[in-house]
């Protein structure tokens, strides 16, 4: 099941990738080579670079190391929000779940936060916490916060009240059933968010390395690239940045299969 | 009722769910379980059965009257009164053995108390072998027999059972109903056992009460005098048949 899940990523990322190769080549030396940018033109553009192009582009980033250092300070930016966010997200989100005082005092706030888009609180995080690493990485955490935050809450509110009253008619105290009955129940929903939050942390990136831009970052290589434009470090820089998403998904969902085994049918 | 104390009581029990219209589930009603008896409660669904036996457990409180266990007032849920659900409890993120040994884990035992307590259930009930399953790959009646496991791990002196077979097919709810039998002629507990099910009532109990519809009254009371251990003969007996006839007249015409 699993081998063929695998098997048929790998089929439909081949297809892509390949149909895209036929389509530049197809492109080469027949697309315009200069544009007009609004102001003035742009001259020597590959708007559909070849697997060529893209290999001697990706040749001068690994070299110059442009690309390596990106990616280790962006998702070195991204673990730790992720992690900050989620650790305070989880946390309160179990706490507003399980206390029903917590909810009335939380509720208004996470509704308030939950469609506040990151970009909003951009400016606001710069003015507090500066033009360093501490608001790149608070933003990212503060997206991730607000949707960990639902998804523990939601997880600990949809336990089954016949289990908690067995749990209970056994003689378990409350920090018992909450450790042995709402914690592994509620796992399934706090993973799924962090999932979730994971690809946003991604998006948040893009953005929050436009604050302080300097490199190496992905977020601003790719702000970069699309100044000069240079598309071939476009789609490089794209190429990575979904890369990094698609392997902080799979490890997410590696951990989520190891921790919810009890809900797989045998067999 | 004389001699030996009764070990649960309910006196003037009336229970309302509340509600934009509140629901009257229970109204003045008075029950004694002695110790050791297998008390069944009969009656029609929606009756109030379950209500009752929740406010045994000690999940709801009466609205008027007393509830009362072994003569102190119940004032919330108990390892005393081991209490089996009517829905589907058995925790299916722990193997069957952890299921089992839950509430020992809440008394503090260490694991080898526990598993000496485990191993000699999970072999009563035949189970032995699904020890570390997950309760996925248990039947509906394996699932129901690790609940009541569970729930006599802790030895409590009273078992609630919320028509722990309702949701099962004839054949198994009749080898079930076998296994419990045999549990309690080897354990000798009070039990209170709800169900709808006349047949099922008179194989097991030694008294059954039967309650009106809504708002839930006894309306009718039978002693089961039935020889133990019953088997598949008792339950085509000429005094099973006639006593079951009488249940039927007593809760045919319910409500009236």
């Amino acid at each position: 099941m699993r081998a063929v899940r695998i098997r048929r990523a790998i089929v439909a990322l081949v297809t892509l990738t390949a149909l895209y190769g036929i389509a530049a080549e197809i492109g080469f030396g027949r697309l315009p080579t200069r544009i007009w940018m609004g102001s003035h033109y742009v001259d020597n553009l590959k708007l559909l670079p070849t697997f060529r192009q893209l290999g001697e582009e990706g040749g001068f980033l690994l070299e110059s190391r442009i690309l390596p250092d990106s990616v280790v300070a962006s998702t070195r930016r991204v673990t730790l929000g992720l992690l900050v966010g989620a650790i305070a997200g989880i946390l309160l989100g179990l706490a507003t779940g399980w206390a029903a005082s917590l909810e009335y005092l939380a509720d208004p706030w996470v509704t308030f936060f939950r469609f506040t888009p990151a970009l909003a609180l951009l400016p606001l995080f710069v003015v507090w916490f500066g033009y360093g690493e501490t608001s790149k990485v608070l933003l990212i955490a503060a997206s991730v916060g607000v949707i960990t935050l639902l998804g523990a809450h939601d997880g600990v509110r949809r336990v089954p009240r016949a289990y908690l009253d067995a749990a209970a008619s056994l003689g378990a105290g409350p920090g018992l059933r909450f450790r042995k009955v709402v914690l592994p129940l509620a796992f399934p929903s706090i993973f799924a968010s962090v999932r979730i939050a994971a690809g946003l942390a991604w998006v948040t990136i893009v953005v929050a390395e436009l604050i302080d831009a300097r490199m190496p970052s992905l977020g601003y290589l790719l702000a970069l690239s699309g100044a000069y434009p240079r598309v071939p470090t476009m789609m490089i820089a794209i190429a990575t940045i979904g890369a990094l998403v698609l392997l902080f998904d799979t490890v997410a969902l590696l951990l989520h299969a190891r921790a919810t085994r009890w809900m797989r049918r045998a067999g | 009722m004389s001699a030996p104390a009764p070990i649960l009581e309910a006196a003037g029990v009336s229970y309302s769910y509340p509600g934009p219209t509140p629901t009257r589930a229970l109204e003045d009603l008075n029950l004694q379980v002695r110790d050791n008896e297998f008390l069944a409660v009969l009656g029609p669904v929606g009756c109030g059965k379950t209500t009752l036996l929740r406010i045994f457990a000690g999940f709801l409180r009466p609205v008027t009257g007393a509830v009362r266990c072994a003569g102190a007032p119940i004032e919330g849920p108990g390892a005393q009164r081991g209490y089996v659900l009517q829905e589907e409890a058995i925790f299916p993120w722990m193997s069957v053995r952890d299921n089992v040994e839950f509430g020992l884990l809440a008394k503090g035992l260490d694991e080898q108390a526990r598993r000496a307590v485990s191993d000699e259930l999970l072999r009563l009930i035949g189970l032995s072998s699904f020890e570390s399953a997950w309760p996925k790959e248990l039947s509906a009646g394996m699932s129901k027999m690790v609940e009541v496991a569970r729930v006599l791990a802790t030895d409590p002196s009273i078992l609630l059972l919320d028509e722990p077979f309702g949701a099962l097919d004839a054949q198994t709810r009749a080898r079930m109903q076998d296994a419990l039998a045999r549990l309690w002629e080897q354990r000798r507990k009070t039990v209170l056992f709800v169900t709808h099910d006349a047949e099922e009532a008179l194989y097991l109990a030694d008294r059954i009460v039967v309650l009106s519809q809504r708002p839930g009254h006894i309306k009718a009371e039978f002693p089961v005098d039935i020889p133990r251990p019953r088997s598949l003969e008792s339950r085509f007996s000429p005094g099973f048949l006639a006593l079951k006839r009488r249940i039927w007249e007593a809760t045919g015409n319910a409500g009236a």
